[in-house]
């Protein structure tokens, strides 16, 4: 068996006298769709800023595809394939749907000043036609040219993953994708993430919808306190006693 | 090409109509209003690819400026260079100072970039003010040659005007190609969230220091224009006030909009002129013009962003970022 996509090995974020990420060690195999849950505060964001390198790590290694990339910067990551989407959506207010999503194929293709100058003709082209098959495969086409700031919650979620999409990514780190969907708006992003891991994507996806996770991912790490409790199939997580009372324990008291 | 017939036209109304109704209006004293209004649409247009395309609130163009004109005057007075070297010079010069000085301040956030530049102006302005042996301090630099070619034209206020026109339009074609391309989208990532834009794969402080260098080119090449066509330089050109003169250009224009920077500075610059009738007066109604344009048009003109929500970015991020106060690592 080949080595995974994303090797995670004990990987650990201080921040002053919290330790936010304490020993974590994971991995995410080829076209593997892992979800990681934990209750609030568990550090599954760090995590993530961690494997984006957004925030350093105090120790540990992360590998891509064979390649350490531990102390790469979040553009370089970006560009080995690694895209993610945020918790908090960032999308880009006062650019176009379409533009939103260039800047994922820009990063991509990488820019410079020159070819902009000179009038290249084969890279604009090229950023285009990834634009828009990038927002065809979200359902953006009929808004392409509308406002990000002019579109709704739910529909700025698919131009955030749009945008990664553009980037060609090998791995897509989604935070919390259905937050704040209703039931109707979740079914179909979970169906439009399957379809995208399908078509060979691979997927890394935090989200507190329990049912969302266990119904989408093979396979799911569970983190609390900063450390991986539990790692299984939806099934054994589901079963898994150490999971049941550090996972259910906090829902109860958020409940 | 598209293109080519607004293209016509804007060369057309800039290079015929233009100077024809400067002609018959009078001549000489408006053809150099147009002239200083002509170097300033340099300064806004450049300005706004840092300011308004970038969102790197820059407050010291005003010192690049100064570096370009007196670039351009010393080459020309002390070695005799010909405008058609000095030009070119003040702009590569004044681009490489740019990138010497933005280097330090590129990974500043928000607010802390905006006052670094700030400190940036005042020190250009002080060195021009206070190196007296090699700038003549306050006296300035006079006798500045004109823009003239051996055997073509000499200098006149109409080959002043047509210099500074077509630098005008050349500026204009080069920053609307950088802005309106893909590689403008980028520097607008960079302007609306560059945490997001490094995760999308762009190298965000290397796009910070290109806009910056282009700004500062062509800040450089308004100075030199400046130098050559009034014939004398003094560190008072340079000031602060001057910086903050061409943000509210861009702000009145509209943040972000190369038309908008143009139309910006026809206003605050032409105002006073076509009021000169009303004396002192013209001032505070320039003034007003001012406050009524942000008041009810806090895009400004023609912006592709409002400066409020541009400036509470800028301010957001300086306070959210608790750890490394003001940078950006």
């Amino acid at each position: 068996m080949s080595t995974p996509l994303l090797d995670i090995r004990n990987a650990s974020r201080r921040f002053g006298g919290l330790l936010a990420v304490d020993d974590f060690s994971g991995f995410v195999r080829r076209g593997e769709r892992v979800g990681l849950i934990g209750p609030n505060g568990a550090g599954k964001t760090t995590l993530f800023n961690l494997i984006t390198g957004f925030t350093p790590l105090s120790s540990g290694t992360v590998r891509f595809d064979d390649a350490e990339v531990s102390h790469l910067k979040a553009y370089e990551i970006a560009r080995l394939g690694v895209a993610r989407t945020f918790q908090n959506l960032r999308v880009m207010p006062n650019l176009s749907v379409f533009d939103n999503v260039s800047i994922g194929a820009l990063g991509a293709l990488g820019h410079s000043p020159l070819t902009a100058l000179l009038g290249r003709r084969k890279q604009a082209d090229e950023i285009s036609r990834r634009s828009w098959q990038a927002i065809e495969r979200a359902g953006l086409q009929n808004q392409a040219g509308e406002l990000a700031a002019n579109l709704s919650y739910g529909k700025r979620k698919y131009l955030e993953i749009a945008r990664a999409l553009a980037l060609s990514p090998r791995l897509l780190i989604l935070d919390e994708p259905a937050a704040g969907l209703n039931d109707t708006e979740t079914a179909a992003l979970a169906q439009f993430i399957r379809k995208l891991s399908e078509e060979g994507l691979t997927l890394l996806l935090v989200e507190h919808d329990m049912a969302f996770v266990m119904s989408l991912c093979e396979r799911v790490m569970v983190m609390a306190s900063g450390r991986k409790i539990a790692d299984g199939t939806p099934q054994e997580i589901s079963r898994d006693p150490v999971v049941l009372e550090a996972y259910l324990g906090s829902a109860e008291e958020a409940a | 090409m598209r293109r080519a017939l607004p293209t016509i036209i804007i060369l057309l109304a800039v290079l015929v109509v233009l100077p024809a109704i400067l002609s018959a209006v009078g001549g000489g004293y408006w053809f150099r209003v147009t002239t200083t209004i002509g170097v300033f649409t340099i300064l806004t247009m450049s300005a706004n690819l840092v300011s308004g395309t970038t969102g790197l609130l820059s407050l010291g163009h005003a010192g690049f400026y100064g570096i370009g004109a007196y670039t351009a005057a010393l080459l020309a007075t002390q070695l005799h260079w010909p405008f058609y070297l000095t030009l070119p010079a003040a702009g590569v010069v004044t681009a490489f100072f740019g990138i010497m000085l933005a280097l330090p301040t590129m990974r500043l956030i928000g607010i802390y970039f905006a006052v670094a530049t700030l400190g940036l102006g005042e020190i250009i302005h002080l060195t021009l003010l206070n190196w007296v042996g090699f700038t003549r301090g306050p006296m300035g630099i006079s006798a500045i040659p004109g823009i003239s070619l051996d055997g073509l034209f000499t200098a006149s206020d109409i080959v002043n005007f047509y210099a500074v026109a077509i630098a005008a339009l050349l500026t204009a074609f080069v920053l609307g190609r950088l802005a309106h391309s893909y590689y403008g989208n980028a520097l607008r990532a960079v302007r609306e969230d560059d945490q997001c834009a490094a995760s999308m794969g762009l190298d965000v402080v290397r796009l910070k220091i290109q806009s910056f260098a282009f700004a500062c080119f062509f800040a450089g090449l308004a100075g030199a224009l400046w130098a050559h066509t009034t014939g004398y330089i003094s560190p008072g050109d340079f000031r602060f006030s001057e910086s903050i003169l061409i943000l509210a250009m861009i702000v009145v224009g509209g943040l972000g909009s190369l038309p908008g920077a143009v139309i910006g500075t026809i206003i605050l610059l032409g105002l006073p002129e076509v009021l000169r009738p009303i004396g002192d007066y013209r001032m505070i109604v320039v003034g007003v013009v001012m406050f009524l344009s942000i008041l009810f048009l806090p895009r400004g003109l023609l912006s592709e962003t409002s400066v409020l929500h541009t400036l509470r970015r800028q301010f957001g991020l300086a306070w959210n970022n608790t750890k490394h106060v003001g940078w950006r690592l």
